[in-house]
């Protein structure tokens, strides 16, 4: 098992609640097969994941990335700075 | 040509925008020209529907947030050798109209080599990149904004 931590950001953190979860996943998952796995531990999160944007340690990580040990993982709808 | 120690400066920060120190920073014995966009918050929105803004709350994931300024700096260098120096600063928290929210810099020996469209690219890429959000209070209440871009491979 691998344990990640995952951080919440604007309108993502507002709907699930808290700013960041701790996590145990099995070796060699993926970004989609998270993101599948925090629609249902958030369903309020469904709609908004198709768009929502994931970093793994710090940089934009993509569907079929794999999640490396002991990550740092955030979930954010696109940027809006400036 | 020798290789210059050219200053890049990049933060996330809740202090006020210090203009002339960034400029300062940025600035050598050479430089000539700087080119500065800053971004205010707009207390009357007049694109589209018209609607007022009480203030703007900033957001954000600032570690990623610092990494994307320095690649957005780097990407100006390789694009505009001319540019000198490359101030990023992105003010978060509570921010109400007039108030300055970001500065882009970029300073280089005159005005027509590339400096105007280096300042340009950096704000259009900070916009698309660096993980920064903002929430809009109003007469209708609380909206997020959010952008458009989404992040590809190399981003």
């Amino acid at each position: 098992m691998n344990q990640i931590k995952i951080l919440f950001f604007a309108s993502i953190r507002d709907k699930v609640g808290t700013k960041s979860a701790e996590m145990n996943i099995p070796n060699g998952m993926t970004v989609s097969q998270l993101k599948e796995k925090l629609g249902e531990q958030y369903p309020q999160l469904k709609d908004a994941l198709k768009s929502t944007l994931v970093s793994v340690n710090r940089e934009y990580a993509f569907d079929d990335a794999f999640i490396p040990a002991d990550a740092e993982l955030a979930l954010f709808p696109p940027v809006s700075g400036g | 040509m020798t290789l210059m120690n050219f200053p890049t400066v990049y933060s996330v920060t809740e202090a006020e925008i210090n203009l002339d120190k960034l400029l300062e920073e940025i600035t050598l014995t050479s430089s000539g020209a700087a080119a500065i966009f800053t971004g205010v918050v707009r207390g009357v929105t007049k694109r589209g529907e018209e609607r007022r803004t009480a203030y703007l709350e900033y957001e954000a994931y600032v570690p990623m947030a610092e990494a994307k300024m320095k690649q957005v700096a780097d990407e100006i260098r390789e694009r505009w050798n001319s540019v000198e120096g490359i101030a990023i600063v992105q003010r978060i928290g509570k921010l109400y109209p007039k108030t300055p929210t970001i500065l882009i810099a970029c300073t280089a020996a005159h005005r027509d080599t590339g400096v105007f469209e280096a300042a340009r690219y950096g704000i259009d890429r900070l916009k698309e990149i660096v993980p920064i959000w903002k929430k809009e209070v109003g007469e209708n209440g609380e909206t997020w904004i959010e952008g458009e871009y989404i992040p590809a491979s190399g981003d």
